[in-house]
């Protein structure tokens, strides 16, 4: 089975965010990033996969320079090798943007599985896997939570509200959007690592991979970034317990306007 | 799972600027050799591997300093270090020395010339190493960050490698579905630069008994903030050191107040660990810092983006242990190379570092590995500015022993007198020998069966937090799931003695609120929220009866430092 797992470089979940001069994103200074969540479930479920039915499993990420580290984690977890998709262009994409590029590379290497994350820690649109499926021509399934091969077909789990859960079956090659949670995470080995220096990583650009630059303008710009305002008050209402009530009323009536 | 192992040529641990420079030095040092042999039909080394592993998620996660740097070393290492982007803040351009009285700042007239930092960089260690690290691995050295040095592997006193720590234990040791063994790496030359304090240099100083003879080490703990100020009220290179308080005449330290790029302000504390009042709280003290009001009038305005906490070996010369032996260095930090009056070692660690790469080098080219051979690092050691620097300020920590007044006026002495002062060479007490009991500060409890506590503080959230909210800004993160890293040797003695004698002063000396003693069922009983430390190594000091053992957690967890 061949298996392509997309891989989003975020920035570390718990980073102190800073607004940028813009105001319509993050200050990029002085973050570190990670693989985000869902995706890291994604590569261990496609470790397991290929564990059991053999095949290959190969790590894409999107990004600048810096998202080689990702790549090269999942090699050292087991991945075989690596595709990086770098290009200016690449840099302000949204969510059609980065599904059209992705979509692009995956068809043109061919696979039986395509699998990203259910949602990404920084963006969280849940959108890419879903629209490079749409633009493969592909069937596809969201929130994941197991993966059963058959012969050309599919059975997966899917998470549902209130603790349902739904089976669905569908054929392959298919793209599949997996929830966090699902496997344990393995660690990376020293001999992984070591063995991971030897493995390719092949990098594409638009030209590579044909895409007119045109078709990635952004269909959706982001205005304003803000922190949210607190508008929770706290009053203290001070005086004997019947003036307190009297008062406690009045504000419910006429400042609250609860009643 | 098998246990990996890996056969390297050097193998050293801790990826801190004394390793990195170590490491990187001896690929120019093989290169160099390597090139020359051809030119002259001389040996060459065949491959050698060089690996450096750290216990951070990445290389410079962990790392956290001042700092006002002496960038000798750096340019000897990179000497086109401006031209690759080396992240310096700032040369340092103003400089304030000054006295804090509860409610004054008396500015010194002139600078002391030990504290006088002319020509030399403010910087982030942090940014550097994480800017450092990349150019090293290009260099062809292995950067193998998230595997922790956990244990050395001998044949018989000989240092042979070293086995990494486990991954995927649960939290009663049992082992998890991802578990993991850690690896063993084997090297003819194992360097320790595991920093102030480090694990394993602490057990292998033990075992070998390197620190026979010597004065017992003795450190100091730093806590700092970074703080974003409204734009254009820094000024780069602006460099403040503080004396008095909020300091107790008794305990040794000072404030320091760094610029830096992008209106970052970098503001700490440094506490000697010598102290003697057992409710002594750096963290706590470095909030009273942050009040004192010169202090607060600079913080106006600004928010806090980043904590962290340290220890620092402060005993100089007469506290390192012999720093060589078969098949083994130790440089930088866990070898005390550190000038303890200008409170710099970032140069000493990379230099010491690069001396250790020299003798490395010559001992592959004799393929020996032994004491007589790696003993060449203390010669290189003893002819270069390291020995000269470490020399004259051999008495200075000492000097404090007997009160800040008494230790200004030794250590002026000591300056003119090239280090040896009015009271000759000085020995030390090992900073927890030095901790009294609660009752030699009147603190017993009225009624017996009651806790003795300090003052409760108040935090503002503005200028002061919580250690709590502090650590959060550190960015710190274990997995729950796994045994703490923080082994207590006897529970017993915490509730049965420390209780009454000392008053637990864990909670109090831990910058990261991890001890905490709770009240449970009429009983006490430790509580260890390990997934707060921050690494700075205190505890494993401190602790006044030494059950406090300090070993690596996981791979990969601990602070995730930014600008530190
Ligand atoms: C608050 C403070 C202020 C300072 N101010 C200055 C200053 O102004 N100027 C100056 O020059 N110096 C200053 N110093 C001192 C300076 O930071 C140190 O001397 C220097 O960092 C020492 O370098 P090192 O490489 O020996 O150790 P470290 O920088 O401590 O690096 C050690 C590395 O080893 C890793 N490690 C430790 N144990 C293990 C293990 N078992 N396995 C794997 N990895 C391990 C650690 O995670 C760390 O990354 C200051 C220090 C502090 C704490
Ligand atoms: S537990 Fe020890 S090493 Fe960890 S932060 Fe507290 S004092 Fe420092």
């Amino acid at each position: 089975m061949k298996i392509i797992v997309c891989l989003k470089q975020v920035p570390k979940n718990d980073s102190i965010l800073r607004i940028n001069d813009q105001g319509n994103w993050i200050q990029d200074r002085d973050l570190t990033y990670e693989i985000n969540e869902s995706d890291a479930y994604g590569l261990e479920a496609a470790l397991q996969l290929k564990e059991k039915q053999g095949g290959e499993v190969i790590a894409l990420s999107l990004g600048p320079a810096r998202v080689q580290s990702v790549i090269k984690e999942a090699l050292a977890r087991g991945a075989d090798r690596g595709i990086h998709l770098e290009d200016p262009a690449f840099d302000k994409l949204d969510a059609y943007g980065i599904a059209a590029v992705i979509s692009a590379a995956a068809k043109a290497e061919g696979f039986d599985l395509l699998l990203t994350g259910l949602q990404s820690d920084d963006y969280g649109f849940a959108q890419t896997g879903v629209i490079a499926a749409e633009l493969l021509g592909l069937p596809h399934a969201t929130i994941v939570m197991d993966v059963q091969p058959g012969d050309g077909s599919l059975r997966v789990k899917r998470e549902l509200e209130n603790g349902y859960f739904q089976w669905v079956s569908m054929p392959a090659p298919a793209v599949l959007t997996i929830q966090s949670g699902i496997n344990t995470l393995r660690y990376a080995t020293l001999k992984g690592i070591m063995g991971a220096k030897k493995k390719e990583i092949k990098k594409l650009d638009v030209t590579a991979l044909g895409i007119d630059k045109a078709a990635l303008a952004p269909r959706m710009e982001f205005l304003r970034v803000y922190v949210p305002q607190k508008s929770k008050q706290t009053q203290f209402i001070e005086g004997s317990p019947a003036e307190i009530a009297a008062s406690l009323m009045e504000k419910l009536r006429n400042e609250a306007r609860v009643f | 799972m098998e246990r990996d192992s890996l056969e390297v040529d050097v193998l050293f641990v801790g990826a801190g600027p004394a390793s990195l420079a170590g490491a990187m030095r001896l690929r120019q040092l093989i290169n160099k050799h390597n090139e020359e042999a051809e030119a002259n039909g001389g040996k060459k080394l065949d491959e050698i591997t060089i690996a450096v592993i750290e216990k951070g998620r990445e290389v410079g996660s962990h790392m956290i300093s001042g700092a006002v740097m002496d960038i000798r070393p750096l340019e000897e290492l990179l000497p086109d270090f401006r031209e690759r982007g080396a992240p310096l803040e700032s040369e340092v351009t103003v400089e304030d020395v000054s006295y804090l009285t509860r409610r004054f700042k008396i500015r010194s007239p002139i600078i002391p010339p030990p504290l006088d930092n002319h020509g030399k960089y403010v910087v982030s260690l942090n940014k550097l190493i994480r800017w450092l690290g990349p150019i090293v691995e290009e260099s062809d050295v292995m950067l193998i960050p998230e595997f922790p040095g956990a244990e050395m592997l001998y044949d018989g006193d000989r240092v042979i490698g070293v086995r990494t720590g486990d991954k995927g234990v649960g939290k009663d040791g049992e082992e998890k579905d991802n578990f993991a063994p850690g690896a063993d790496i084997f090297a003819k030359v194992t360097v320790l630069g595991e920093g102030s304090r480090g694990s394993l240099t602490k057990k292998h100083v033990e075992r070998l008994k390197l620190d026979e003879g010597r004065n017992p080490q003795v450190y100091a703990a730093g806590v700092k903030e970074i703080w974003e100020l409204p734009k254009g009220r820094v000024t780069p290179g602006f460099v403040m050191h503080t004396l008095g308080y909020p300091l107790p005449n008794d305990t040794f330290g000072g404030g320091f107040v760094y610029g830096m790029q992008n209106d970052l302000l970098d503001i700490g504390l440094v506490v000697g660990l010598d102290y003697q009042d057992p409710f002594t709280d750096p963290h706590r003290l470095f909030q009273q810092f942050k009040q004192h009001p010169a202090i607060a009038k600079m913080l106006e305005g600004g928010k806090m983006l980043y904590y962290g906490a340290k220890t620092i070996p402060e005993g100089g010369l007469f506290s390192q242990p012999k720093y060589y032996g078969d098949g083994f260095l130790i440089i930088g930090d866990s070898a005390s190379f550190l000038n303890s009056q200008k409170l710099k070692g970032i140069h000493m660690a990379m230099k010491s570092g690069m001396l250790a790469a020299e003798a490395i080098l010559e001992a592959l080219v004799a393929d020996r590995y032994d004491n007589e051979t790696l003993r060449k690092f203390e010669t290189l050691v003893r002819e270069s500015f390291v020995h000269k620097e470490l020399y004259e300020v051999r008495n200075f920590h000492q000097a404090f022993r007997h009160g800040r007044r008494w230790g200004l006026i030794e250590s002026g002495l000591q300056y003119l007198t090239g280090g040896f002062g009015l009271l000759g060479d000085l020995e030390t007490e090992a900073g927890h020998e030095k901790m009294k009991k609660l009752h030699v500060f009147n603190r017993m409890p009225k009624r017996s069966g009651e806790v003795p506590e300090p003052e409760p503080v108040k935090y503002d959230n503005q200028i002061t937090f919580d250690k709590v909210t502090d650590v959060y800004r550190s960015g710190t993160e274990h997995d729950e799931d796994q045994p703490s890293h923080l082994k207590i040797l006897d529970f017993n003695i915490c509730i049965n003695r420390c209780t009454q004698e000392y008053g637990n002063p864990c909670q109090y000396f831990c910058p990261a609120a991890v001890y905490e003693v709770e009240e449970s069922g009429g009983g006490r009983k430790p509580k260890i929220n390990f997934s707060n430390c921050v690494h700075c190594k205190t505890c494993d000091i401190s602790d006044p009866y030494q059950i406090i053992d300090w070993v690596t957690p996981e791979g990969g967890g601990g602070p995730n430092y930014i600008n530190l």
